[in-house]
């Protein structure tokens, strides 16, 4: 018998036990995989391709606060800015539905491609798209949960806006990160409301890279003291404040990811050293055949970092599947657009492993390597 | 039974080391679940806390929460000289128009910025709301540029203490005074004057009017008149039964409990089922004795299923304990409704505390089961015999 093959017959001598044990670390990782993925939802969202170039504008008072139109040529004619368009958050309700979870915006169709370039629409959706002032495009996550087809009517009852939108849908997009949102004439929604001329921001896309710190300043400085001072910011910054107001979440799932660590590593130790427990006479035998007590000790880890790393690849690698395979909106009704488990996450769930590997090997190596042969040879059970 | 009972009693405290790492286990399983239920809790209670049940709130049909509201000021005129609403000494109607605000502002610990709610507010819609009471400094003076904020927000951001300014909208404003909203949805509010906001914020309208009927009836009235009259196309619900609405952000917490909940019991449950097979592997001989004593097959199965749901139960005590301390802890997050910071604290309700326990015994006679069954069916003989 080789060494190897002792250790494999020792960690499954009791099948139920060693299940048991794996099916424990698997759960835990699980989970601990899942809040992982959350938090890096919150902490950070995926980029679109564009959002390097991409600057976002907004009132300074809040993002709830609208900005005027007249703000329009003044920024369209500052150095380095390529094409601009209005994005006014609807938030509609579709349907009877009580929590609508795509967003709705009304834009400029024209710029669609030089704003948000990544978003990729067959050419002639495109064209019918902005030809028709009362027409949508919808993301393709959109059409396919609700079974929604070129050519059908899209209905958009307003809560922020007092207005409902009558919308026909003409063409369905996908490529960017949230294939979800619909899209419509910022035309339309300032018909129905009477004409405001307000907008609920400006997206702004830069000529480079190395225009976009210029033409941050230059637009804040442009309308400072002004009835309508505004915030331009890169999108990614603007991403990260919208994530930063969720505040002590964050901190609540991570401690949640803390004491769950701590919670396996418990319980999973204790379950080890049962096993060793039960051992000691074989233990005791093996070191008067003349087994080193590092040799020994080396049994013991490798035993319970094999359970780990098995533990391991059931919860992390199912977690991965899972995720992988199903759709992120549906599943989280909307709240996430991607459940994306990173290699960053997967090298955490492996490290937990390991340090749980080693640590419940701890206690019941030290015992046996403590133990007199005589000792444990006397031990009956 | 009762020996059977006090069999396991001490069987478990023989064994206190093995069961240790179980108990604690599931106890920070339901510290978990209590902890995250009890955030929601919060939420709900500072949503149901607030309001008084005589005051009536008007609002936009179709707004969901009255920072979406919009109310005229023609509409404002209409409705507050309706009769049936309450006036006072100098025979004014009470009722004040408010206007809504959500600010963008830093956070004292440098962790970025938040949304904020900002009331502008009457001198009648104070009084409407006696909740809020003033516990430093002073209210601000109508026509000046000042505000008031609630002692938990002056927390949280930056700029809020007293005699500090900040700047939004263009113009600055003075902190002059703290209020307490009693654990009410006013603590996560800043409340300026009514007019100041509206010019400081360039807003013609206010979001929401809050009037005091004469009676109970006339509320009544009133209601069936305001949502009957097609011309105003308003809403009008009680002030108390607009707030208990306002719990949206509750319910993903509450998901988020429950998932985690299920997910941790279930590495519980493995790790409670090995220490309890275990325990049945070690006392085969003494199962055996029981056997031979006289003690049926179903007394042994029943026997370890209590030992199981005492383990657990122990667990779930400790789990309420050691979530315990956060009780009342003060927190925020951005509330659903009014995409503004709602501050909360964590309320551990005994209901919850309950829920954890049944939970954690549940728990422990799913995982003793098995292991219990494994007990009742050991054959006498050859278990007397076994090391």
């Amino acid at each position: 018998m080789t060494i190897p093959s002792f250790i494999v017959k020792n960690a499954l001598r009791n099948k139920r036990r060693a299940a048991l044990c794996v099916l424990s670390v698997a759960a835990s990782l699980f989970l601990l995989v899942s809040l992982l993925v959350v938090l890096n939802e919150f902490t950070n969202p995926p980029e679109d391709a564009g959002a390097s170039l991409r600057i976002a504008v907004r009132n300074k008072v809040s993002l709830a606060t609208p900005l005027p139109v007249r703000q329009r040529p003044l920024i369209a004619k500052i150095p380095g800015v390529e094409a601009i368009t209005a994005l006014s958050f609807f938030g509609g309700k579709y349907k009877g539905e009580e929590n609508t979870m795509f967003a709705q915006f009304a834009m400029d169709p024209e710029q669609l491609e030089k704003v948000f370039g990544e978003a990729k629409l067959p050419r002639e959706q495109l064209e019918t798209w902005i030809a028709n002032r009362t027409s949508c495009i919808i993301g393709v996550d959109t059409a396919k949960r609700y079974h929604v087809k070129i050519g059908d009517k899209f209905q958009l009852i307003g809560q922020i806006y007092p207005v409902d939108l009558d919308l026909t849908v003409v063409g369905i997009y996908k490529g960017t990160t949230d294939d979800r949102n619909v899209f419509f004439h910022q035309k339309y929604l300032d018909e129905l409301t009477g004409d405001l001329g307000q907008v609920g921001m400006w997206w702004i896309k830069a000529r480079s890279p190395e225009d976009v710190p210029g033409v941050i300043d230059r637009i804040n400085a442009t309308f400072a003291n002004t009835s309508a001072e505004v915030l331009a910011e890169t999108e990614r910054a603007f991403q990260l404040s919208f994530i930063s107001m969720w505040a002590n979440i964050k901190v609540l799932i991570s401690s949640i990811c803390s004491v769950v660590v701590f919670a396996l590593i418990l319980v999973s130790a204790s379950t080890m050293s049962m096993a060793i427990r039960e051992r000691l006479r074989e233990l005791s035998v093996l070191k008067a055949l003349g087994f080193r007590r590092h040799e020994l000790f080396a049994f013991i880890l490798a035993e319970s970092f094999g359970l780990a790393a098995v533990g391991f690849l059931l919860g992390a690698g199912g977690a991965w599947l899972l995720y992988s395979s199903v759709n992120a909106p549906t599943l989280t009704g909307g709240m996430f657009p991607t459940l994306d488990v990173t290699p960053r996450i997967l090298g955490v769930a492996a490290l937990v492993a390991a340090v749980l590997g080693v640590v419940s090997s701890l206690a019941p190596a030290l015992t046996v390597t403590r133990l007199s042969v005589v000792d444990g040879l006397k031990t009956l059970d | 039974m009762f020996s059977l009972f006090k069999y396991h009693l001490r069987s478990v405290l023989v064994r206190w080391r093995s069961t240790l790492a179980t108990i604690l286990g599931l106890a920070l399983v339901i510290a978990v679940f209590i902890l995250v239920q009890s955030l929601a809790a919060g939420i709900e209670k500072s949503s149901s806390n607030t309001g008084d049940p005589r005051n009536l709130l008007v609002t936009r049909q179709g707004a969901l929460a009255e920072t979406t509201s919009v109310i005229t000021r023609d509409q404002f005129n209409i409705i507050r000289y309706l009769p049936g609403v309450a006036r006072d000494a100098t025979n004014q109607p009470i009722a004040s128009g408010d206007v809504l605000v959500i600010i963008n502002l830093p956070r004292n610990n440098g962790t970025g910025n938040a949304n904020v709610m900002l009331r502008g507010i009457a001198p009648t819609g104070r009084a409407l709301r006696p909740q809020a009471l003033l516990v430093e400094g002073r209210w601000f003076d109508p026509g000046k540029r000042e505000a008031v904020a609630s002692r938990r927000l002056a927390g949280r951001m930056a700029n809020l203490q007293v005699g500090q300014k900040f700047k939004t909208g263009g113009v600055e404003l003075t902190v002059v005074g703290i209020f307490d909203g009693q654990r009410s949805a006013f603590d996560s509010e800043l409340w300026i004057d009514a007019d100041e906001a509206r010019s400081a914020f360039d807003r013609p309208d206010y979001s929401s009017l809050l009037l005091r009927p004469e009676s109970d009836e006339a509320l009544l009235q009133l209601k069936k008149h305001l949502e009957g009259e097609r011309r105003l196309k308003v809403k009008a619900v009680r002030e108390v039964d607009y707030y208990k609405e306002q719990t949206r952000t509750a319910g993903p917490i509450k998901w988020l409990g429950n998932g985690l909940a299920i997910v941790m019991s279930i590495g519980a449950l493995f790790a409670a089922m090995n220490t309890l097979y275990a325990s049945v592997g070690a006392r085969t001989r003494e199962i055996g004795t029981l056997r031979v004593l006289g003690f049926r097959r179903r007394s042994i199965l029943l026997g370890f299923l209590l030992e199981g749901a005492m383990l657990s139960g122990i667990g779930g005590v400790l789990g309420c304990l050691l979530a315990l301390p956060m009780h009342g802890y003060s927190t925020g997050t951005l509330g659903w409704e009014t995409f503004s910071e709602v501050v909360f604290d964590f309320q551990i309700t005994p209901i919850l505390a309950a829920k954890g326990i049944t939970f954690a015994i549940i728990v422990g006679l799913i995982g003793s089961f098995l292991p219990a069954l494994r007990a009742a069916r050991l054959p006498v003989i050859s278990s007397l015999k076994a090391a």
